[in-house]
């Protein structure tokens, strides 16, 4: 009964870890860090785990999950209430179209499409808050920004890929 | 058999409706949220708090080990500098000692003249250093958490300055966290003026590292490398505190150096000049 009792709760933890270690993620990159090679320009953590979680692990990295990222990254963020949480979802909605074309393919592939997709989801936060603020945000560093997440992305996944082969079990189990 | 293929198409078809209904759902609450945030109520803002409240804490843990490594990174670093710049320091400090007498001085004068004046000096400063826990900094937001609030008497809008000049300032209060608005945010509107000239102007963030300054009168002499202090109109940061330099002027478009390095900030300090 106990040793069920284990493997349900260890199971229920596997389902959680991609949910967790994107938060981890999220929380490191707030964290002031001065030997940063581009000033104070940080990768978009946030897009980077929902692309990767959802291309790789759809089966427990849910609506819910990127809803709650989101509104995580919106309490820490200085952006308006719900920005986050809106771009995560049009992430998502992207992601739910396409997965088909990105999953199982070799990484360059992948990471091809990642680049687009954080082009356009980037995109469309600039133009949110644009029209919140009634003034155009600069565009040169949304570019920049997006060169700076485009390039993390290789780095990023490569921890995430570490929790996902080490730490959660198939999806049979 | 028939039956059974048809009741889980049903179902799975059900489904699909039901995630699809959730994400609009979910997207119809995104902009809500935004909506409330725009009439700037303030169940958002406390709401904010008390979760910024509840989050800060896991960043903080990550800052111990991160400013290990940034440590070892720092000193590495500045090795090489430390024997010019001790150099150029004793030399500062034997110019900033001859300063330290003429301020003593004109001090004293200041005392004798006010008094004949019957001048009414304004309460004192009160400050509280806080460590910066959490930095944000690209397109779309600037802004720091620190490691302090309501408990140590911060209030929302105290100016917030660095050992070189104004950060910015308090946006939200939490019980032991503060969120502060740096003033390269786009939110950060402050009155300013240059020092030489005594024009004044606003400072406005546009999210870039240089924000700018508007509503500058059109006959104004600019010069750039002028330098740009709070000029105390509104009364929400007193005058004389300062800002930056300018470092480019183009049509309608000055724009302003600060003199921190908003992207280097370990600590801060929050004032409150009783305003």
């Amino acid at each position: 009964m106990s040793d069920e009792l284990s493997e349900n709760i260890m199971t229920y933890l596997q389902r959680l870890l991609p949910l967790l270690s994107s938060l981890l993620l999220l929380f490191l990159s707030y964290v002031p860090m001065d030997f940063l090679l581009f000033g104070d320009i940080r990768p978009a953590m946030a897009i980077v785990c929902v692309y990767f979680w959802m291309i790789h692990r759809p089966d427990i990295f849910n609506l819910l999950s990127v809803y709650f990222l989101g509104l995580v990254d919106d309490i820490i963020s200085n952006v308006p209430f719900g920005t986050n949480i809106f771009t995560l979802l049009v992430l998502y909605l992207l992601i739910s179209n396409l997965s088909r074309f990105l999953s199982g393919k070799p990484f360059i592939i992948t990471w091809y499409g990642f680049a687009i997709i954080a082009l356009v989801v980037l995109f469309t936060k600039w133009l949110v808050l644009s029209i919140y603020y009634a003034q155009f945000l600069p565009l040169s560093i949304v570019g920049f920004s997006f060169m700076v997440t485009a390039a993390a992305y290789p780095f990023i996944s490569l921890v995430l890929a570490f929790v996902q082969n080490n730490l959660i079990a198939d999806e049979e189990l | 058999m028939k039956r059974r293929k048809s009741l889980f198409m049903h179902l799975s078809n059900i489904r699909l409706l039901a995630k699809k209904f959730a994400l609009a759902l979910l997207f119809l609450s995104a902009f809500v949220l935004m909506l409330v945030n725009k009439t700037d109520t303030a169940i958002i803002e406390k709401t904010s708090s008390v979760a910024t409240d509840a989050l800060s804490p896991m960043i903080d843990i990550l800052v111990i080990p991160a400013r290990a490594v940034a440590d070892v990174y720092d000193y590495l670093k500045e090795l090489k500098q430390i024997h010019q710049e001790n150099q150029e320091l004793r030399q500062e400090n034997r110019k900033l000692l001859q300063a330290k007498d003429r301020a003593q001085a004109l001090e004293i004068e200041n005392r004798i003249l006010s008094r004949l004046l019957n001048y009414v000096t304004p309460p004192e400063a009160k400050f509280i250093t806080a460590r910066v826990i959490a930095e944000e900094g690209d397109a779309f937001s600037h802004s720091l958490i620190a490691y302090t609030g309501d408990a140590k008497g911060v209030r929302k809008g105290q100016v917030v300055l660095s050992n070189r000049g104004v950060v910015g300032r308090i946006e939200q209060v939490g019980k032991l966290y503060s969120k502060i608005i740096l003033i390269t945010d786009i939110n950060s509107k402050i009155p300013v003026m240059v020092e030489r000239t005594r024009v004044r102007g606003i400072l406005t963030g546009d999210n870039t590292p240089t924000p700018k300054m508007v509503f500058i009168p059109l006959e104004a002499e600019l010069t750039v490398g002028d330098r740009i202090v709070t000029s105390g109109v509104a009364g929400v940061f007193p005058a004389g505190l300062p800002i930056g330099k300018i470092s480019s002027i183009e049509k309608n478009n000055v724009k302003i150096k600060t003199f921190t390095n908003l992207e280097r900030l370990e600590y801060v300090k929050i004032v409150d000049y009783g305003l």
